[in-house]
């Protein structure tokens, strides 16, 4: 087994890489692939509590790159999902304590077990970035539709493209309705400034903060919007690179219907 | 909807806020895609000046100096008021 590792991005923190961590690995292993998730935020782990696996931790990935425990000892194994595993990050431990020379021997031996190895990058452009990303194979930049995370989103890109990485974009937390009426940039504006493949749009949810607050990664969730967009990300890293994106919609609503029938918006 | 209607019989009007965002951030990336940091930007206007003072006396508060998108090249731009010509360089 040679498995891949994709690194999950974004520079600006709070945009919803951890849950599309959690998501995309979920929808990854419910695919049938064996898949391994591991939160790279010494120090302020979190991926844990996404996926509802706090209570079981006995070792993290500090102890195994030091040496103190065999990667099958501190993989925590989903127990709703088949081929799901978690590795937690330190909490005691700051970033500095892993060097990216350890990180690459690490990630030698996860491909042998793994077919996919997600690693949820923390935030930010310092030693931890440099560990997450020093031996990945693929980047999923995830951005919200706003300024800041747009610009943080760039520089990202600009470090990943400076290691041979072509990430691919993921749109989170787009509100059909704000985009409508001109107060959110649009996918096409956010691609059309950062010039790179989007691999989807996620719209906002408040079924997310649910899902996190029950510790069930979004995908789990029948009904979710967000969940549903998060599997097709995970079906497009799987191969099935020309599915279709799918654009957040405003729901049809009377007003719309009306204004169609007298010939006005879309 | 209701927005998008009035809009549409209104006209246009001004710029939505999301191409006020569009803007400001496609100026922002200029800047930090170069990666011209501050201090380098002051030492080129610091050595622009000096080599423009030996021609003209200039106004060195109202100068400016900005790097600007024009299409897909960046620009630097300088601007500066021009006192008068100075007198050993005729």
């Amino acid at each position: 087994m040679k498995g891949k590792i994709v690194v999950i991005t974004s520079g600006k923190g709070g945009v919803g890489k951890t849950t599309a961590t959690a998501s995309i690995g979920s929808a990854l292993a419910l695919e049938g692939n064996r898949v391994l998730l591991v939160d790279m935020d010494i120090g302020l782990r979190n991926l844990d509590v996404v996926m509802g696996l706090e209570n079981r931790i006995v070792f993290n990935i500090v102890d195994i790159v030091k040496g103190k425990c065999k990667i099958g000892q501190a993989a925590i194994k989903d127990r709703r999902i088949d081929n799901l595993f978690l590795i937690p990050a330190s909490q005691s431990d700051n970033k500095d304590v892993i060097t990216p020379e350890e990180m690459i021997r690490l990630a030698e031996k996860l491909r042998e077990e793994f077919d996919f190895i997600l690693m949820d990058c923390p935030a930010g452009i310092e030693k931890g970035f440099e560990n997450a990303v020093v031996a990945a194979d693929e980047a999923v930049v995830i951005c919200a539709p706003e300024v800041s995370s747009i610009r943080d989103a760039d520089r990202i890109i600009g470090l990943l493209f400076s290691k041979s990485i072509t990430p691919k974009l993921v749109v989170n937390r787009i509100v059909p309705e704000m985009v409508e009426r001109g107060d959110m940039l649009s996918h096409e504006d956010v691609v059309d400034v950062l010039s790179i493949d989007l691999i989807g749009l996620v719209e906002m949810d408040d079924q997310v903060v649910v899902s996190a607050n029950m510790g069930t990664p979004p995908v789990l969730q029948k009904n979710s919007k967000a969940g549903g967009a998060f599997r097709r990300i995970a079906m497009r890293l799987n191969g099935n690179e020309d599915l279709p994106l799918v654009v957040p919609q405003v729901p049809n609503r009377f007003w719309k219907k009306l204004g169609r029938k007298i010939g006005l918006g879309k | 909807m209701l927005n998008g209607i009035f809009r549409k019989i209104i006209g246009k009007g001004g710029d939505s806020s999301k191409d006020v965002a569009k803007k400001r951030l496609k100026f922002a990336l200029v800047y930090d895609r170069l990666d011209v940091s501050d201090d380098v930007l002051e030492d080129l206007q610091r050595d622009i000046v000096e080599v423009i003072s030996r021609y003209f006396e200039i106004d060195k508060d109202g100068l400016s100096l900005d790097i600007r998108e024009s299409g897909d090249l960046s620009a630097l731009v300088l601007n500066t008021p021009i006192l008068s010509k100075r007198r050993d360089t005729s």
